[in-house]
């Protein structure tokens, strides 16, 4: 009993501090984008389609529910999920927009950045590696 | 909503995941139920007490429990073909209208460039703020857009629309041009609710456009739209033209103004609009004001209608909970002040009460 008491104390610290982790914002090695929030925000929100050099931009988003999903709507775009779902379901519905496609892991976002220079996509800072650079770091 | 990669099928398409045609289906459905608790109708007319939630659409409480004036569903299908373009047509089904189900937009989409995109078909007129996504609850507060707004008996077009998307500094400027007509063969709201006989209502030459000023939490619309008028009514089998004095068409210039703050906890929404219709003033506005706390949005309303002879105004309450990531629960008080001159009230006063889920997938 106690041992699993203890588990499941260290589990949930270490989710909390994974959920506390600064975020990777990151792009294929290849590309050489500079962005600020306000570039980052307009990319996921469907605002603009570019990056600031003007090469055409796909933002990847994570699966909703996802940890690093949320800390993400938070910290880059400033809205709660709720906030950010009813965003889109006006543009959606009226022909003005198409939400991010999804990945269903931090996996599937390197590899699908790693072979796609246009497509820009985050993770928790730690998970990011050399097959792709990191072009800001969300706290 | 929901949206997967596709490229998750294959490994092969991970080189360009939006290279292959796919139709992703979405929807949305707003299931509502409400009664008028007590109202003056009109005695003149022989109305029972009544309030007319949605005037288009002539979505109608009475004072026994109904689930049809606001409940709705619809599914959309879009289909993304390659380099920008794409072909989306909805599917509407309202409990005004015995669910029986519509295609209401209908139409080609292609990306010109980074900045501009081309729209042909059938899509709903871009009149008011919530004009275009009416239908759509989940993605505004209130159990419905003011109805004393959204008063005009015409809410879709057949023509094209181009839209834009810039940016200045901290500001981002979206908006679109639109041009084309609607022949609503017999419209609902002037044959069923406002007469007796079917109307033929005609708006063409429809000319309008759209500018939004977006920065952090502030949101500014500015709406133009003209249109000539032209209708025909059916006695006895009869199809006759209305005139308007000695003219057979009215032009109508429609212009609004919609500034909309989310900051922070608080979210105030305005919207002020002028129809003139050759010198005559339809004036309408809206104040909104919501507060959330988590999950919970109370807010309160107020909307008016004024013109020469039609007056009145709604004064509203409610409360919106998020409970479920795709679905919301709301409430809502509507109290109903007619203050038309004799002859030209719309339902009288009323004081209502209606709830229910919105939700989108």
């Amino acid at each position: 009993m106690r041992i699993r008491t203890l588990i499941m104390a260290i589990a949930l610290l270490s989710a909390s501090a994974l959920h506390a982790e600064p975020l990777a914002i990151v792009v294929h090695p290849s590309n050489m984008a500079e962005l600020s929030g306000d570039d980052l925000s307009r990319l996921y929100l469907g605002r603009s389609r570019t990056f600031p050099n003007g090469d055409s931009a796909i933002p990847i988003n994570l699966a909703e529910g996802m940890p690093a999903r949320e800390r993400f709507d938070e910290r880059a775009l400033s809205r709660s999920s709720a906030q950010l779902k009813a965003y889109w379901s006006k543009l959606v519905f009226t022909g003005k927009g198409t939400p991010p496609q999804e990945a269903e892991s931090h996996e599937e976002v390197l590899k699908l950045v790693a072979t796609n220079p246009s497509i820009i996509g985050y993770l928790p800072a730690s998970q990011a590696d050399d097959r792709v650079r990191v072009v800001m770091q969300l706290d | 909503m929901k949206k997967s990669l596709l490229v998750t099928a294959s490994g092969l398409l991970l080189m360009q995941p939006l290279a292959h045609a796919n139709v992703d289906i979405s929807g949305y459905a707003s299931v509502i139920g409400g009664r008028v608790l007590s109202g003056s109708g009109v005695e003149a007319f022989d109305l029972p007490p009544t309030f007319l939630a949605n005037y288009p659409l002539v979505g109608v409480y009475e004072k026994e429990w109904t689930f049809k004036p606001d409940t709705r569903f619809g599914l959309q299908f879009r289909a993304n073909l390659m380099d920008g373009l794409s072909a989306t047509a909805q599917v509407v089904a309202r409990g005004a209208d015995d669910f029986d189900a519509r295609f209401e937009w209908a139409y080609l989409s292609y990306d010109l460039n980074d900045h501009w995109t081309l729209q042909a078909g059938k899509k709903r007129l871009p009149l008011y703020y919530y004009s275009d996504f009416f239908d759509v609850g989940y993605a505004y507060l209130w159990i419905r857009p003011p109805a004393d707004n959204y008063t005009w008996q015409i809410f879709n077009y057949t023509g094209v629309n181009a839209m834009f998307n810039y940016f200045v500094g901290d500001w981002d400027i979206s908006g679109n041009i639109y041009t084309g007509r609607e022949d609503d063969k017999e419209n609902k709201l002037l044959s069923q609710f406002f007469g007796s006989v079917p109307v033929r209502e005609i708006w063409k030459d429809i000319v309008g456009g759209v500018v939004n000023l977006n920065r952090d939490w502030l949101d500014i619309r500015l709406t133009y739209m003209t249109y000539i008028n032209e209708r025909y009514r059916t006695i006895d089998g009869i199809e006759e033209r209305v005139t308007w004095g000695d003219s057979l068409t009215r032009r109508g210039k429609f212009a609004g103004i919609s500034v909309n703050m989310d900051f922070g906890d608080w979210l105030l929404l305005s919207e002020l609009n002028r129809l003139d219709l050759d010198g005559s003033k339809f004036d309408t506005y809206m104040v909104s004001a919501g507060y959330r706390i988590n999950q919970f949005t109370p807010y309160i309303s107020f909307a008016d209608f004024d013109s020469e002879n039609e007056k009145h105004n709604t004064t509203s309450l409610g409360l919106r909970w998020d409970f479920h990531s795709n679905a919301a629960f709301k409430f809502q008080y509507d109290d109903v002040n007619d203050k038309g001159v004799p002859g030209w009230e719309v339902a009288g006063d009323s004081k209502s009460v209606s709830f229910g889920i919105d939700l989108v997938f």
